[in-house]
Formats: structure tokens, sequence, C-alpha cells
């Protein structure tokens, strides 16, 4: 540490430059991970929302409900149906208000519609179920998700598409600059260099200096930037609160493991710091080890 | 402990550095290699310790074959190796004791042991007293026993010295000398000078170099160019 501390002292612009230049990319990158993160969720949620929902009329009875779900499964087209009485729906809203008493007091069963919640076999079969339950007796409003669905996938897409292009020209700048910036500091201690190796010094000698002060700052980089996104996440999150309400959890599915990106939580946090102290460590060792490597051979 | 056999060295631009020189230095020999500028003589150091690699002919350094096209093992070879130069090579931004402690440092030597070996270097350099001092502090015959005790230090077995005594006045030059003269037989030494008092009066093994070539390889010579 101490060793780090002194090169740092003796090249300080350029340990300035390569500080200033890691956190740049980790703050952007640990930003583009985020936000994709919960796009993903997000789309994932939206997803898993019922296809074609049906509100009926108040005068609907269940019988006539019950009738057209009949109808509906059997046509093949359907996963599945669920049914939501007006009993279930007003459950349902009271949780989700469960910290407004005003707006509950003001609701009753009564008033909620009973819907279905159905499930297409397949998305092309969505156009025609949602035109054959328009045209039924009874049915007041049919909800139809798929374009916003489409909409959602083909932003997803292009959000992906761009971070990935951008995050690539982004590693590429970001490696090249600290490779210019690090050759400096090498070519300021060639002489030192040339003596360690005259005096029989390893590769993994001479490198080990560079590696660790590059690692340095690859975390410090990194703690940084990851502080200032936590504060704004601290910041933004009754703002995002209110804009994801009704919305209880927001998670990514990993291979082995479900993680909840919403509401925000020490897991998620835990998870982003580690990835983005790997890529500060892993870019910044990298381009110093490609610059000193340059030198040795 | 050191052989050239017919060692040629061309360098890029066509110039000849050596021209099949052949020579044998026993253990513990010391050697003056003298001869004129662009003689040869940095060029057979420096073929030594492996910064140059020969154009034709064998190279053998304490059993290694450094000149096989194959030797990878710069490192063992320059471990057993100390460097005096002309220019003294000492770390300005270290003080004495961080300069000599590298050539401990870089084989690895126990930690614990470094600050006791660098003393005892020290003292042997009469410089005991100047180990927290940075270079920039030091007279340049104190430089130059900085740059002696760093080479010796971790009991490397060979001594190259690249005019040691080029820059010093001929009193602090004899001050180098007694400490050559204090390893003398506990070491194998190359010593490259153009100090002819240094070599007449020292009645060692001289190789003399000219053009390229060995001239002269005199048991107990003297600087006769």
């Amino acid at each position: 540490m101490n060793e780090v501390i002194k090169s740092i002292k003796r090249t300080p612009y350029q340990s300035l430059a390569i500080f200033l230049i890691l956190f740049f990319t980790l703050f952007l990158s640990t930003i583009i991970f985020i936000a994709l993160t919960f796009f993903n969720s997000f789309l994932g949620y939206v997803e898993t929302r019922p296809q074609v929902t049906v509100y009926f009329q108040n005068k609907t009875s269940s019988s006539q409900i019950f009738k057209l779900r009949d109808d509906l499964t059997s046509s093949g087209k359907i996963l599945s149906i669920k049914y939501i009485s007006k009993d279930d729906a007003f459950k349902i809203y009271k949780d989700l208000n469960k910290e407004n008493p005003l707006l509950l007091e003001m609701v009753t069963a009564d008033i909620l519609p009973a819907s279905l919640e159905i499930y297409a076999k397949k998305p092309i079969f969505l156009p025609e179920i949602a035109d054959y339950l328009k045209k039924q007796a009874g049915v007041d409003e049919v909800i139809f998700q798929k374009d916003i669905v489409n909409q959602l996938i083909s932003i997803t897409n292009v959000l992906r598409f761009t971070a990935i292009i951008f995050f690539g020209f982004l590693m590429f700048m970001t490696v090249i600059v600290l490779i210019v910036i690090t050759s400096f500091k090498v070519a300021l201690k060639k002489e030192e260099i040339s003596l360690l190796q005259l005096l029989g010094a390893t590769d993994n000698y001479i490198r080990s200096p560079f590696l660790k002060e590059a690692a340095f700052f690859g975390m410090t980089a990194s703690l940084m930037s990851f502080a200032i996104i936590s504060l704004a996440i601290v910041h933004f999150n009754p703002f995002l609160s209110s804009y994801l309400r009704g919305i209880p959890t927001l998670a990514i599915n990993l291979y082995l493991y479900t993680l909840i990106v919403w509401p925000v939580n020490l897991y998620f946090l835990l998870i982003t710091l580690f990835l983005s102290l790997c890529f500060g460590i892993i870019i910044s060792t990298l381009a110093s080890y490609l610059a000193i490597e340059k030198y040795l051979k | 402990m050191i052989v050239f056999d017919k060692v040629t060295k061309q360098f890029p631009l066509g110039n000849t550095g050596l021209d099949e020189v052949s020579f044998e230095v026993e253990e513990n020999e010391f050697v003056f290699l003298v001869g004129p500028s662009g003689a040869g003589k940095t060029t057979i150091l420096r073929l030594i310790i492996k910064e140059l690699s020969p154009s034709s002919g064998t190279i053998v350094v304490d059993d290694l074959d450094i000149a096989a096209k194959k030797f990878s093992q710069n490192v063992d070879l320059r471990r057993k190796i100390g460097v005096i130069f002309q220019d003294f090579k000492i770390l300005l931004d270290k003080n004495i004791f961080e300069n000599i402690a590298l050539g401990l440092k870089v084989v690895n030597f126990p930690a614990h042991k470094i600050k006791e070996e660098v003393k005892k270097s020290l003292a042997f350099v009469n410089l005991s007293h100047k180990e927290k001092v940075f270079p920039s502090q030091l007279s340049a015959g104190e430089l130059q026993r900085v740059a002696i005790a760093r080479a010796l230090i971790g009991d490397r077995k060979i001594i190259l010295a690249d005019e040691p005594t080029g820059n010093l006045d001929p009193k602090t030059s004899w001050e180098i000398m007694k400490i050559f003269k204090k390893i003398e037989g506990k070491k194998t030494i190359l010593f490259a000078t153009h100090n002819t008092d240094i070599v007449n009066s020292l009645q060692k093994r001289v190789l003399v170099m000219k053009d390229g070539r060995l001239a002269k390889d005199q048991k107990k010579g003297g600087y006769d160019l």
C-alpha cells in the first residue's frame, strides 16, 4: 500500500487521469447495468401479466361469465383462464391500497367489475380472442396488452443493443486511454525497470507494482461511482415507489437464482457493487498489463 | 566460470562488435578487460548478462549455455551476476538502504534478513552511516560504493564492472579499487577499464581488445594496447 501511495505522489497528474477515466467508465457502466436490469425485469413482469383481460358489466351474471370461459377454453387457443370475481377484485384493491384508508372507504365490492384474465397459447391468437370477446354480450371492456408487450420488447432490444455497442466502445476507449497513461508511468520508470531486469527480477516482480496500483485505482473508482449511484437511488426511491406502485416485485431469473431488482434491496446493491469492483479491477489491471508487457517485450 | 568460444557479434547495421573472440575465465579469477573505445569491451559484458545475443559462437556462464537459441533462463543467469556501471545507475528516488536492498528483493530474499544483509554490505563499502541518505546527497565515489554494495549483495558469483572508475578522480578510483581488492579471490571479476595506472599496478590477467578481436591475453599484464 505504501508503494502505491508513493507512486501516486510521484506521478499525481497521470494518477488523477487514470482515476477519472476509470470513474467515468464505471459510473456509466453501473448506470447501464442497473437500467438494463430494471428494463429486463419490468419486461418479465409485463410478460407474466394476463395477455387479455376482459371486464364484465355489473349486470352480467357469473353463469354467463363461466359459459364464456368454457367456450374460450374449448376453442383450443387458450393456455389458461383465471376468473376474478367482484370479491376477489375488492381483495386485490384492498391489498394495493392498504396504506390509503380514504380510497378504501370510497370503494365497495359492488362497483368493482368481475373479470377474466386470459393467457393464449400463441401470441397470434390474441387479436382474434380480443375481437371475439368485444362482440359478446355483458362485456364492458377488453384490455389487450400485446402492443404494450411488443413495444416493451422492442424498446428493451434497442436499449440492450445500444448499451452493448456503447459499452464496447467505452471499454475500448478506456483501455486505450489507460494504456497510454500507464505507458507514461512506465516510461518514467524505464531506468528502474532496466536495473531490476539486470539484477535478475522476474517479469512478474516488475509488473507487480503497476498491477497493484491499477487494482487500487479500479477499486477506488468503483467504490466512488457505486457510492454516488447508491445515493442517487436512495434519493429517487420515493419517486420510483410511487411510479411503480402496484408492482410488488421486479426480478430477473438467473440460471439458479432469482435476483429481486425492485424494491431496491441489499442483495441487488451488493451484486452491483461486486460486478462493478470486478469490472473496475479487471479493466484497469488489463490495461496496465498490456502497457507494461509492451515495454517488457 | 565464463567461456567464450569463437563468439561473433554483428549489429543490425552491419558493424562488427566482436569477431571470433575466445577466452576462458576461471572461478574467482580477476581479469581486466582493456582496449580503446569501441573495441568490444562493453559488448562482452552485455553478452555475458544476456542483454545481447551473439551472432555465432558459444558462451557458457557458470554451466549455462547462454548462446543457445532456446536459452530462457535470463533471470537465473542474472541472479548470479552483479553489474557495476560507470554511471552508477542508482535510483534517485530511493535512499541508499533501499537501493542496496533492491539486489535482495528481486531474488525474493527473506524480508526479515534484508536489513541485516544490507547493513553488512554497507559496512563492507564503509557507508554504514549513510543508509538513510538519498543519492543526491552523496559524492561520485560514494555512489560508486553504493553500486558495488548492490552488485555484491545476495552472494552473486560473478562481478562485471564496466569502467567503474571512469567518472572518478584518481584518489577516489583507488578507494574503489581497495574494495575490489577485498573481494579478489572470492568472486569472478571481469573489470573493463581505461585506467592505465590501475591495470599496471595490480598486475592481474589482462584481455586486450582491439577492433572487436582479442588482441592479447596476458597472465600478469599491463595496459599495453
